[in-house]
Parts: structure tokens; sequence; C-alpha cells
């Protein structure tokens, strides 16, 4: 075996700043005040609406995507249409879109003086500096991760496994039920979760159009920055640590299941 | 009757994949498409089972027409190339797959996959997934997973193909077997010829989406009709013969007709294609051993022992002038070769390159006279319909189908010309149905050259009746009679029907092409021929002579044929050309059809071109 010391203690010397001691770093101020003021600082009303509300916000843009995303896979694979080539960068694009270019792209259609939001706005309908507001920025900043993931098993099936099963006798629905979705589960699964873990740490987008307002829009994240721009740096710390280890749990989740398929 | 193909017809693109296909296969048969790549032979088979829409036609299963019906109802087992065998399913799952979406009950599917593992010889695998499998065990689930719900025809869309040898052969017999203990109706494709002999009851030969012969592998081995089947199907050697009245002239050497053909033996000097199969050309080592009919004597070019036999190459000097279009021939060979293949004799010595031998014919066939099949150049830029209507005339007095050819130029959009040509075609079908299309791009004179190479195209017919007569037969045109291997005809102005030939011998050499080309289209159109030859005043008496004996064999030859026909021995006067000679008795004898042979320098083809607009028909001289 070649002698692995010397570029493996270099790789480890250069990460451990850069990934390792932040990470560590988190829960380290999270537990300096003691575990009474860990739990204060996460029991206060703001925090436990932020952490509830960006849960549900990525609950409900995981359901979404799920079902928008496999859908425009399964168009974007199966057909062949003008402008097809031209749709999957589209879809594709919000992965480089700087996020507050997304927040800012949003109020400008659905604000109150958007071009879409402008007829809405006298009916009283107001997305924007509202959950519904959050809810479409993360639909939109996650839409890729949901296609990305399904669209490549999909790609590989080269419709020879829905023809196979059509002159069995099985309806497209059938073929749908129980051939095609089995072979997308990993797939699927993988794309949901990350599409969960994205929605659940999205911050420029969501500043943006949420207007930040505690106890309405506010999510997990944006309630960390706002801690810690008043100096509460453990109350910050506090949720930053619990967000961290839903991330953590989602992430090995992803690679028991990975592990698994393979 | 179990499957029923009538006019089923694809387009890709505009042009047609399968073209006009009629095919009845019969209850329990095991049916091959047989064809190369690009035969439209996978296409017929998915259109079969819904997977593709026809453009045209019908399909019916067993007394159903299912044409235009969604493939989970057409009740078809596919076994594809590529297996498509669900991955995340067991080899049980799989097999139960087509029971499972039929709600049948679990115990009973349980038991009809056992049934059918055990059949394809997978008994005990169930439990596997398809990762585990083989590629050859992969195809047997596929094949038993098809066969599970016991559907009314079997389609194998060449199966074997993604297979090596060894398992293909186990594969073969496993499914002939299987195909026969339950007597489904089944279609198998393949490009393998060895396959299609060995599984088919009955095969069906396919070229560029044309159905050319169907028959059984003995009678496509042993008697094909046309060229392209007697060298698709196995090789052996393929000559092109004269018929005379003792049989068919090969060379110097004439060996009869073989019985049972029905090839009018009075068709003297009709070119007549023969196959003989390398098994049936006997080689000995001296020629009073021969029991076939005697070629002569032949010198061993090449000899490649194969274990059971000797597969031999013959150089055959007294076949000399014979074309051999199988095997073709190789640059610089001296003499026609024929391919040979005769059994080992433990006792005796193999034969050697070099040696000398007598060689004979044990069996041999004689193909079918095909029809004339014409090309005909379309052409919209002259808004030109007469060489369209002629041309079709000519194919219907022929009898041979016809294809419709335009060639989009350098500022033409290619869709264009073929939406343009597709409309045409289709506002003609009724009048004839075996009418194709094709669409080139290109040089005129270049593309309808390759195209009748491509096509093997026998007859090009070109029209130009627009435009003062200077610039008939242009530059174009003349580089397409300079070139072209097969006749060309030429029409300026329609006949409504063709009564009178004239056959012009005095162009060239007297040809035999002219006369025997002019006979046939006569015979067709129940035409009278006039046979002429212009003299000059001046000739001496031995020239005349012969030219008065060439006539009397042409003659002859139309009276063999059953053609009215009379010599016309025509006198140029002192100072007379041929080609004023030739007008006048084209003015006086109306004739509707001029046929001549290719001139090799067209000065004189341009002059009487321009002079005349009736049609011209020109035979290359062979």
């Amino acid at each position: 075996m070649k002698d692995y010391r010397i570029p493996v203690g270099l790789l480890l010397s250069s990460l451990l700043p850069l990934l390792l001691m932040p990470l560590m770093a988190i829960f380290l101020f999270a537990g300096k005040g003691g575990p009474t003021h860990f739990l204060q600082a996460l029991g206060s009303p703001d925090a436990q609406f932020a952490l509830r509300f960006s849960l549900l916000i990525a609950f409900a843009t995981s359901l979404i995507n799920a079902v928008l995303g496999t859908f425009a896979a399964y168009v974007l694979s199966k057909y062949r249409f003008p402008g097809r080539e031209a749709l999957l960068v589209v879809v594709n694009l919000p992965v480089a879109i700087p996020t507050v270019v997304v927040g800012t792209s949003l109020i400008l259609l659905w604000g109150p003086i958007g071009l879409l939001g402008k007829y809405l706005d006298p009916m009283g309908i107001r997305p924007m500096f509202a959950p519904a507001g959050v809810l479409l920025a993360h639909l939109f900043v996650t839409f890729p991760y949901m296609l990305g993931a399904v669209k490549p098993v999909l790609d590989e099936q080269e419709g020879g496994y829905e023809e196979a099963a059509y002159t069995m006798g099985a309806s497209p629905w059938q073929t749908f039920r129980f051939v095609l979705l089995p072979t997308l589960r990993g797939g699927l699964l993988s794309g949901t979760l990350l599409t969960f873990a994205h929605s659940l740490g999205e911050f420029g987008a969501t500043v943006m159009v949420s207007g930040n307002l505690r106890l309405r829009t506010q999510t997990a994240p944006l309630f960390i920055f706002a801690q810690f721009e008043a100096g509460n740096i453990e109350v910050a710390n506090a949720v930053a640590s619990v967000l961290a280890v839903i991330s953590f749990l989602l992430f090995f989740g992803l690679l028991r299941f990975a592990g698994k398929e393979r | 009757m179990s499957i029923i193909l009538k006019n089923l017809c694809k387009n890709y693109q505009g042009l047609p994949v399968v073209n006009r296909i009629n095919l009845e296969i019969q209850d329990g048969e095991l049916f091959v498409l047989l064809g190369g790549s690009g035969s439209g032979k996978s296409t017929i088979l998915r259109m079969i089972a819904g997977l593709t829409d026809p453009d045209g036609g019908r399909i019916e299963l067993r007394g159903r027409d299912v044409t235009h019906l969604a493939p989970q109802l057409r009740d078809t087992g596919f076994v594809f190339q590529n297996y498509s065998i669900f991955r995340h399913m067991t080899v049980a799952e799989n097999i139960e797959f087509g029971l499972r979406v039929r709600n049948v009950a679990p115990e009973q599917r349980r038991k009809r996959s056992e049934e059918l593992m055990d059949l394809v010889e997978l008994a005990g695998l169930g439990e596997r997934y398809p990762s585990q499998l083989s590629g050859g065990q992969l195809q047997r689930v596929a094949l038993a997973r098809a066969l599970a719900y016991e559907p009314a025809v079997l389609l194998l869309d060449e199966p074997f193909g993604a297979l090596d040898v060894k398992i293909r052969g186990q594969l073969r017999r496993s499914l002939k077997e299987i195909q026969r203990r339950l007597g489904v109706t089944s279609i198998l494709v393949t490009h393998d010829q060895e396959e299609g002999f060995e599984l088919g009851d009955r095969i069906g030969v396919l070229e560029r989406g044309n159905l050319l012969e169907v028959g059984t592998p003995d009678q496509l081995y042993h008697r094909p009709s046309s060229q392209f089947v007697a060298t698709f199907v196995g090789g052996g050697n393929v000559l092109v013969g004269e018929l005379c009245p003792e049989g068919v002239k090969l060379g110097s050497r004439v060996v009869p007709c073989p019985p049972n053909t029905a090839m009018p033996g009075h068709l003297g000097g009709a070119r007549v294609r023969l196959l003989a199969r390398a098994e049936n050309v006997e080689v000995r080592e001296e020629a009073s051993l021969l029991e076939g009919h005697s070629l002569g004597s032949g010198q061993v070019a090449e000899a490649t022992f194969t274990g059971s036999g000797q597969r031999l190459r013959l150089n055959l000097p007294e076949l000399d002038g014979v074309r051999c279009i199988s095997p073709a021939p190789a640059y610089g060979q001296e003499h026609p070769q024929l391919e040979a293949w005769v059994a080992s004799r433990p006792e005796g010595r193999p034969f050697q390159v070099g040696q000398q031998v007598a060689v004979g014919l044990l069996h041999y066939h004689l193909l079918e006279r095909t029809g004339l099949r014409s090309l005909i150049l379309v052409d919209f830029v002259q808004e030109s319909r007469v060489a369209l209507d002629f041309g079709l005339r000519v194919s219907e007095a022929t009898g041979a189908p016809a294809t419709l050819l335009s060639i989009a130029g350098v500022n033409e959009r290619e869709a264009d010309v073929t939406a343009r040509l597709a409309e045409l075609h289709g506002s003609l079908l009724e009048r004839a149905p075996n009418l194709k299309m094709c669409v080139r791009r290109g040089g005129l004179s270049e593309e309808v050259l390759r195209e009748v190479r491509e096509g093997r195209h026998e007859l090009v017919v070109i029209g130009e009746d627009e435009g003062p007569s200077v610039t008939r037969l242009g530059p174009w045109a003349q580089r397409l009679l300079a070139k072209s291997e097969v006749p060309v005809l030429l029409v300026q102005q329609d006949r409504p029907k063709i009564s009178r030939i004239m056959i012009c011998s005095a162009a060239g050499e007297p040809g035999k092409g002219d006369v025997w080309l002019g006979g046939r289209v006569a015979k067709r159109a129940g035409a009278s021929v006039s046979v002429c030859h212009a003299v000059s005043e001046t000739a001496e008496p031995d020239h005349k002579a012969r030219v008065r004996n060439h006539l009397a064999g042409a003659i002859n030859s139309l009276h063999a044929m059953g053609v009215e026909a009379r010599p016309r021995l025509l006198d140029m006067g002192s100072d007379g050309s041929v080609a004023q000679t030739l007008l006048q008795e084209m003015e006086e004898g109306n004739y509707d059809l001029i046929v001549m042979g290719m001139p090799s320098k067209t000065a004189l083809a341009t002059r009487l071109v321009r002079a005349s607009s009736r049609p011209f028909l020109f035979v290359p001289m062979t």
C-alpha cells in the first residue's frame, strides 16, 4: 500500500479550518451557557415559531416539488418537443441564480406594485411578505433538486420499460405505479431530502420576500440572523445548533439510503 | 388466420420505411421477418404490437381489427432485444406482471409463473433479481413473461441479437420447442438468415420497407424469385445467361432450362439470371465423371478446407463473356469464377489450387424475369406532367412498379419538395398502387444515376416539354444518357396510346437490347414494331446483305415474342443523312415511341430529339 500519511495529513489540515472547526464551533458555543440557557433560548415563542415555520415550509416545499419535479422530469425525459432544450436550461437555472436575485424577482412579480401583484392587491391578495411568499421563494430555489434526482433515472429507461408493460396489458397508471415509481424510489427520496434540507437553510430569497416579520414570516435562518445582529449570540446559537442537527440527520439518512440502494 | 396485414404503411420524414405490406400468418405458425438494418422489419413488429402508429393499412389479430387499438388491448406478447426486464422485480414478479395487471389471484399467478419457469428452464430462480442473471437467462425470463398471460400472438424483436453465438444456438432450440408445444402464433424479426432458416416455418424477406418474397426456407433457398433474395439468403452463384431454343446459354456452353420453369424458350437472346448454390456446383477430376450439366474445364483458384467439406473458387474460361452477379468479380480477374462446395472425401485427395478440374451444375434455378422497374423523374420547376403520364403508362405496360423521384436543387428545401411529391404520390396511388416515391438532393444526373443503382431501377423516365426545342436534351440529360447503365425514356409530348413502335438500329452497332426491350414494350402494349435501318444508296452489297440479315434476325425474335413486326430498310438517298432519313420515317409512320441504342456520341440523339417531339427510348449497348 502506498504511504498515505502525508497527502491525507495535508488534506485534513486544510479542511480543519475550512469545514470541521466551524461545525464544531456551533455546538461549543451553543453549550457554553449550560443546558438551562440553551433550553430557555429555544423555548422563547419567537424561536419556537421560527423553527416550526421553517419545518412547515420545508415540508410543504418538498411535497409540492416532489410531485412537480417528478412530473417535469417525466415530461422532459419522455417527450421530444420543440423548445425542450431551452426548457431544460430554464428549469435548472435556479441553481445558478443568486437567491437574493430570486427574491427580488418574486417581489417584482407578486409584490403590491409587481407585474401580477398589482392586479391581486385590490382583491386583498398579497402573497409577498406573507407565508405564501416564503413558500413561493422556496419552491423556486429548490426546484432543480427533485428534477436532478429523478430525471437521470427516467432517462436511463429509454422507454423500454413502459413499452414492455403496455404490451403486457398494463394501463398507463399501472405502468407508472408498478414499473416507473418503484425504479424512481431512490431518486424520489434523495430528491425530497435534498429539497427539504435546502428549504430549511434557505436565506437569501426568504429574507427578501418575507419582510422578516417575527411570528409571521420569520424562518429559523432569519431568526438566527436577527438574533445575532441584536447581540443575542447564545439564542442564535441554540437555534443554529438545532438546525445543524436536523440537517445532519437528514444527510445521514440520505447516505444510508443511498448505500442500501447500491 | 391469426395475423393479417393489409397494405401496412409507415413513413418516416416523408419517406416510406414500411411500404404496403400484405401478409397473412396462419394459426400456430412461426413466421420470420428477415431483412438487413433499415429494412423496416422491427417497425412492422412494433406496429402489430401497437407501439408505433401505422400511417396506412390495416392490422388484424385473430379476426379483430386492432389497427388503432392501444397496445394494452391487443393481447400480444413482445420480447425485446434488450430484454426490458424490470430490474426492481424478482424473476417471478416479472413473469407474473401480465397476470397482476389482469387482477389474477396471487396463488394462481404463483402457479403459472412456476409452470413457465419450468418451461423456459429457469426452475428455482424465481426469487432472484435480474442483476443476478446472465443475458441468456434474462431473455428466457422475457420469453416466459411474454407468454404468461397466453397472448394471441408472440412477437420477438431480434431476441438473440445481444447474446453470444453459443447461447444463441441453445435459445433458438428452446424457443422452437416451446413455440411448437404451445402452438402460439409468432413473428420473429432477425437479420440473421441462419436463424431464420432454423426457426421459420415461413420466411418473409424485407428490403427497404418492401416485402420481396414469402416462402418456406426451402423455397427461398432453392427457388427464389428475385436476385436480392437469391443473394441475401445464402451464398452461391448468380450468372447472367441468354435464353436460346436449347435452354440457357452460358458463354460457350448451353444448359437446359430446368423442368417446370415457366420460361418461354422462344425469347431468343433474352437474358436470364441463373442461380446455382455452391453445393450444387459439381467438381470432378475428369469430365467423364460429371453427373450434372458440364460447364467445361476449370482451374481451382482458391481452396479452403472447412472440415465437413472444401470451399472452392473456380476459374472457368469457357464462361468468358458471362456476367457474374455473384460472386462479384474481383478487380483484374481474368475469367468468370464460380463458388463451389464439395463434401469432404476421406479417401480421396482434396482439390489443390491450380488443379485442372471438370465443372458441372447439378441443380440450378432461373430467377424470375422482372418487369421494368421504372424511375420517373418529377420536376416541379417545369411543372411537367408528360414524363409522369407516359412513364406510368409504360410501367403499367411492362407490369412493374414505378418510383417517383424528385431532386431538390440548391435553392429548394428538401422538406418542401418531399411534401409536394408526397401529395402527387398520394393522388396517383389509386391508379398505380405500387407506386413509390423518393427525394434526393444534389446534381440532377448524378443523383438520378445514384438512385438507379441504389434502388435497382431498370428504366429512367425523364420529360422535357417546355422551352424551345433547341435546348432539349441539355447538358445534364446528355450526361445521363452517356453514363446510364439502364434505358432512358425521354418524353417530350404525350402520346395517348402506344400502338406503333419504331426501333432504329442505325444509330450504332445493331444491338439486341433495343430490339428486345422494344419488343417487350410492344408485347405488353399490343403495339406493332418497325425495325428500321438507314443505308446509303452507295453502300456495298455486302453491307446491305448484313443489314438485311440483321433485320431478319430482329423480326424473327420479335415474332417469337408474339409481336407484330416488319423490317424497314431505309434508303438514305445519295446525299441524305442518317438523321434526316430517320426523321422522315418517324413522320411517315407516325410512331408513338422511338427505340434506339444509347448513342456513344449523343450528337445524333440530340439532333433527332430536337427535331421531333416523339418519345424516345434509349437502350444501352451491352
